[in-house]
């Protein structure tokens, strides 16, 4: 796991079953409980993905929108891919080539730092985007 | 004058290059995709019966040994067609092109059964026998077909894979302007399902037209909650469940299951699938429990029974599926994939479900 700012970028495990999954939310959730969390899931590991890894990852995106923060997802296989697009979750996650290009994505909608404003105030937050651009 | 045809199924040697299953085919399928059922009939069924309607007076369907559990199903269907499993194709080639001189039956037709073609086989038949040619070989605009005609006297004098190949370089070939599809890929069997049910082959689905471009055969179940968008065919047993759509040229073959909520859209469901509730197969392959995607050109192994499964009584996964194949050559082991149709229903169907 590593950090770029205020975006977590946390690699995937080579499987992402029940029992991994479970392990992989314990590491995780600690990140998903901070305000606003940012979280970046780099999938280039990941190679076995079934119901219950998908159910995991649905979870920790809820968890992230509850706070206000988002989860996206990067390097994403043509297996997983299509495991995704089958399961019809694929809409639900923004994918990225990259972790890198991933990261940049919550800079680019001006979320760098946690404001600690309520939900309702993101217009104010990209009218102060617009205005510093 | 006797003319015979001889349909080679499973044959990768380097004549028969275009026979070769790709890589990502042989993952999905263990059988070659001339045996697999399209709407409702194998392509190999389908060039048999062209045989046929032709007069040829004895057709042969040589297989490679591991590839016999494909061809079970036409064991006793056709009374002049005999089909023998072989280790070596070319020998059995061979072998059979002097039965056939023995017969008194001068001419065969050599063709691989992956070739899908809708030529005037008698017009190739003349066409060879004014040219006066050992052997002549069929070619359409993307190159040579594996189809030829020869002269079996003369085949059985010398090697029949060197004559096979002279036939091209000798300039003895046959120019076909028909509809041909080499059916190699996962892709050439989509378009042959698309062309037939779009009506830009002569190839026709199973059953009956319920509606304009919708084809449903024999047993099919439909719950009057799923939607079929035209063009779709559904096939022999197959059961389609609450809230589904099958749309964009899908074709749902024999004992199917599509359950409930799930999207099947410009894809193949081949036989004995059954494919779980609330999910998008669209641009796919799914044949048990393997997955093609052909957007994401990927074979994915679904091991849980819950997302796909296979229907047939001997559980087919990938590696099962090897086993049991390779098992197949025993006829105890080979489950029959094509039962016969009971004397059930033709179809049933809810009201007001099928959108034309």
């Amino acid at each position: 796991m590593y950090t770029t700012g205020p975006v977590v970028v946390m690699e995937l495990p080579e499987k992402l079953q029940h029992a991994e999954g479970k392990a992989f939310l314990v590491e995780l959730r600690p990140l998903l409980e901070v305000d606003r969390p940012r979280i970046v899931l780099d999938c280039s590991q990941m190679e076995n993905i079934d119901s219950a890894g998908i159910e995991i990852l649905l979870h920790c995106m809820e968890e992230a929108m509850k706070r206000d923060g988002d989860l996206k997802l990067a390097a994403l296989s043509p297996a997983s891919a299509a495991i995704l697009e089958l399961m019809r979750v694929d809409r639900l996650f923004e994918v990225f080539a990259t972790a890198e290009e991933a990261a940049q994505s919550f800079h680019a909608l001006g979320l760098e730092e946690p404001q600690g404003l309520p939900w309702y105030s993101a217009p104010h937050g990209l009218a102060n985007l617009k205005a510093a651009s | 004058m006797g003319l015979g045809a001889i349909l080679v199924v499973g044959a990768e040697r380097e004549i028969f290059s275009s026979a070769a299953p790709q890589t990502d085919l042989k993952a999905l399928l263990a059988q070659p995709l001339a045996c697999v059922d399209i709407l409702g009939r194998s392509v190999l069924e389908s060039m048999i019966e062209r045989f046929v309607r032709a007069n040829v007076e004895a057709v042969t369907v040589l297989v490679a040994a591991e590839h016999s559990c494909g061809v079970e199903p036409l064991r006793g269907t056709y009374e002049h067609v005999s089909v023998r499993v072989v280790d070596d194709l070319f020998s059995a080639l061979s072998e059979q092109l002097s039965d056939y001189s023995r017969r008194s039956i001068e001419h065969s037709f050599v063709v691989s059964a992956s070739v899908y073609t809708e030529t005037d086989l008698l017009d190739l038949f003349y066409f060879h026998r004014e040219a006066r040619q050992v052997a002549t070989r069929g070619l359409d605009r993307d190159g040579p077909l594996d189809l030829w005609v020869v002269d079996c006297a003369q085949a059985q004098q010398g090697d029949v894979e060197g004559l096979l190949a002279q036939a091209e370089k000798a300039g003895a070939t046959y120019f076909i302007r028909e509809y041909v599809n080499r059916l190699l890929q996962p892709q050439d069997l989509r378009r042959l399902v698309s062309d037939a049910l779009s009506g830009r082959c002569a190839m026709r689905p199973c059953g009956r037209e319920v509606k304009p471009g919708i084809w449903i055969d024999t047993g099919a179940e439909i719950d009057r909650g799923a939607r079929i968008v035209a063009p779709a065919y559904i096939g022999r047993g197959s059961k389609i469940q609450e809230d589904t759509l099958i749309t964009r040229f899908s074709n749902i073959e024999r004992d199917c299951c599509v359950d409930c909520g799930t999207v099947i859209e410009d894809s193949s469901i081949l036989a004995n699938t059954h494919v779980g509730i609330w999910l998008e197969v669209r641009h796919a392959l799914a044949n048990g429990n393997m997955f093609l995607s052909l957007e994401h050109e990927v074979v994915i192994e679904i091991s849980d029974p819950g997302v796909m499964r296979s229907t047939r009584p001997v559980q087919q996964g990938t590696k099962d599926g090897w086993s049991w194949n390779r098992k197949a050559r025993e006829p105890q082991t080979v489950a029959d994939p094509k039962p016969k149709p009971s004397p059930a229903p033709e179809w049933q169907l809810g009201a007001d479900l099928i959108q034309g």
